[in-house]
């Protein structure tokens, strides 16, 4: 991006869009690299009005240490050499060499140590992107250019060993070096004129690539969810149906590695909680062979569901999407035929349709993307059965076509629902929950953790959020209520149920819970349509005339069916509630 | 106005989006309030970008007016172009 470019952008930002405050946090005169994370952000973040504050020049350790969380909701931390000791800048004159090698390192042991404390007192609601230092080292030390010194190598230990500790920290995000050297060439980023001019060490095409990098740890897309494979091809080299089932390959003797590799990143996503299916024109009994091969390096338990016909495959991916119950837009498709691609582009454009490459360069490149889409900052416990969940969730469906047998089915799940009022504003899961939910939502209203808290200081507001296991294993946390509680009645203003908890009363339970615990006569619910709330709305339609409406107790036990979980939680909290 | 102006006065609307453009050919450090030692980077910089040359801070030191920037700039091309 030219810098002309980046000021436009933050130039034409929304005025009275809702503010999104930064702080960027570095050493040096932060100059344009300030101006390309505002453009990155605001290119990324549309709706909201970038501001990004700086903090003391030449003090980094004491910016974050005055940081007022109030104040941001995400901070930019970019370390360099001369933040941890001056002499391994061109700023100062200290001495370089042999000479204070050993105290250099000593300080920036020291100045890491500063850093590590401030950054740990930052609450785990405001995100922090970090970088570690980006620039060369000067030519400080005793050997020749070629050669790594002793003290070079242990400032690297101690910069490695810091980052290491700080994926601890809750909200820490460390910019992968990686991906940075790819879009920065290490040698083009410093520019000496420009720091001893202005204290601005980086030439803009770095500035411009930090910029970048810190937005994309700032406000990164949602992970996608799922990926729908073709098979020929794409998950192994060569026609099944032709070629006959050991005849089709994925190994480096076969030249199909790239096929074992993308099957080898398919298992490796779906035990990141990635959901995994098939949609390929073939005869099911061919593939059926295939899939049973046991040097398949995608576990066929891994995959559900397989969709093998000759119908189009459109139609696999609705019918796919329908049993993941997730939208177009949180899944990817991948097929080598572009015919294919096309058709399902067609009737999903929202949907992420990929190529699978013939060249290797273009293969890569292809992993890489899917590493991207599919990342996650961090794994939470519920990645770990979501297959499960969608897998038994078929089940109940199925046996729900029959209202007694849905009831059979549901009072032997020994299902176990626990409560908890007001979890506390550090569980980040609760509003993650409520910011990733679009279908059993209220009114698709969300929150940033720092508005989210603000609101929990509000002594008549009160929050729910439902926990949920069965004999078939835990949900997790799947469902959280939020309202106010005002001159005795009680409104709802937020609510969210995992699509994964569908069919299982979570929803009754939630209400009955309300009614049974905050002794109240009615509720109202500040529904709102959304595009994508149709659950929500479908569900408050079965209760209520109009979603305006209250629901009163009575009418509520009239419509509720039949509850077969068993219910625990602190229910000792809601007397402060009361 | 010739070209070089034409995209001069480019660089003063993106660096300081507040002048009226009709006083951009008449800006100094004294009329543009925003014009301070960061604004005057940023200034050199889009300049830098926009007729693609390797700015020196210092040889335009001292250009605290739209005009005389125009004149360093126009001796800065020159000299460009007789190397």
């Amino acid at each position: 991006m030219k810098l002309s470019e980046a000021l436009s952008i933050v130039q034409k930002a929304p005025t009275d869009a809702q503010p999104f405050p930064v702080l960027l946090a570095c050493g040096f005169t932060p100059l344009h690299l300030e101006n390309y994370l505002a453009a990155h952000l605001q290119t990324a973040l549309p709706d909201r009005k970038v501001r990004i504050a700086t903090g003391l020049y030449d003090n980094l350790a004491g910016t974050l240490e005055q940081f007022d969380p109030s104040g941001a909701e995400a901070v930019a931390v970019v370390i360099e050499w001369f933040d941890l000791d001056p002499r391994l800048g061109y700023r100062k004159l200290g001495g370089w060499g042999q000479r204070v090698a050993a105290n250099i390192l000593e300080t920036t042991e020291a100045t890491l140590a500063r850093l590590e404390a401030a950054i740990s007192k930052i609450p785990a609601f405001v995100k922090v992107a970090l970088v570690l230092p980006s620039l060369p080292l000067t030519p400080a030390f005793h050997t020749s250019g070629w050669q790594a010194s002793g003290p070079e190598i242990a400032l690297r230990e101690l910069v490695g060993a810091f980052a290491g500790r700080l994926p601890s920290h809750p909200s820490v995000l460390l910019l992968n070096e990686q991906r940075l050297n790819e879009q920065s060439n290490p040698a083009e980023r410093y520019d000496l004129r420009a720091d001893l001019y202005s204290g601005f060490p980086y030439a803009l095409k770095h500035a411009d690539a930090l910029g970048a990098a810190l937005a994309a740890l700032i406000a990164s897309p949602q992970p996608k969810k799922g990926l729908i494979t073709d098979l020929d091809d794409t998950l192994w080299l060569g026609l099944v149906g032709e070629d006959g089932h050991d005849s089709v390959a994925w190994d480096l003797a076969s030249h199909a590695q790239l096929h074992g590799l993308y099957q080898q990143m398919l298992h490796a996503l779906a035990d990141q909680g990635v959901l995994i299916a098939i949609a390929s024109k073939n005869s099911p009994e061919v593939v059926e062979r295939a899939l049973a091969r046991t040097d398949l390096l995608l576990a066929r338990d891994k995959i559900f569901p397989i969709e093998v016909h000759w119908e189009a495959k459109s139609g696999s991916v609705e019918r796919i999407l329908k049993t993941w119950n997730i939208g177009a837009d949180s899944a990817v498709f991948v097929d080598d035929n572009r015919m294919e691609l096309e058709e399902v582009r067609a009737a999903f454009p929202d949907m992420e349709c990929i190529l699978f490459p013939k060249d290797y360069a273009a293969g890569l490149a292809m992993l890489h993307r899917l590493r991207d889409l599919f990342g996650k900052p961090r794994l939470a416990e519920e990645d770990a059965y979501r297959l499960a969940t969608i897998k038994q969730n078929r089940q109940i469906t199925e046996s729900g076509r029959d209202g007694d047998l849905a009831d059979q089915f549901l009072s032997t799940a020994e299902a176990v629902i626990t409560v908890e009022w007001n979890p506390p504003a550090t569980d980040r899961r609760v509003v993650e929950l409520v910011n990733k939910t679009n279908q059993f939502n209220l009114n698709g209203v969300r929150y940033t953790e720092a508005e989210w808290r603000q609101k929990l200081q509000d002594p008549n507001r009160f929050v729910l959020a439902v926990s949920y296991q069965d004999k078939f294993g835990p949900l997790g946390k799947i469902a959280v209520l939020a309202g106010e509680r005002s001159a005795g009645q009680i409104q709802i203003d937020t609510w969210v149920m995992s699509c994964r908890a569908f069919s299982r009363r979570i929803e009754y339970q939630s209400i009955a819970q309300l009614f049974q615990y905050l002794e109240t006569p009615d509720i109202i619910f500040d529904f709102m349509s959304t595009a994508k709330n149709g659950p929500m709305r479908d569900f408050l339609g079965s209760l209520l005339e109009r979603p305006d409406l209250a629901l009163t107790r009575e009418a509520f036990l009239a419509k509720c069916p039949k509850l077969h979980h068993e219910v625990i939680g602190n229910m000792d909290t809601i007397e402060q509630l009361r | 106005m010739d070209e070089t102006a034409s995209k001069l006065e480019q660089c003063f609307q993106i660096a300081f989006p507040n002048l009226d453009p009709a006083a951009i050919s008449s800006a100094s450090v004294d009329s543009v309030p925003q014009w301070d030692s960061v604004a005057q980077i940023t200034l050199l910089n889009l300049i830098g970008e926009e007729f693609a040359i390797d700015i020196d801070f210092e040889e335009f030191e001292g250009a605290n007016s739209f005009s005389e920037m125009l004149a360093r700039l126009r001796e800065r091309l020159s000299s460009s172009n007789s190397n």
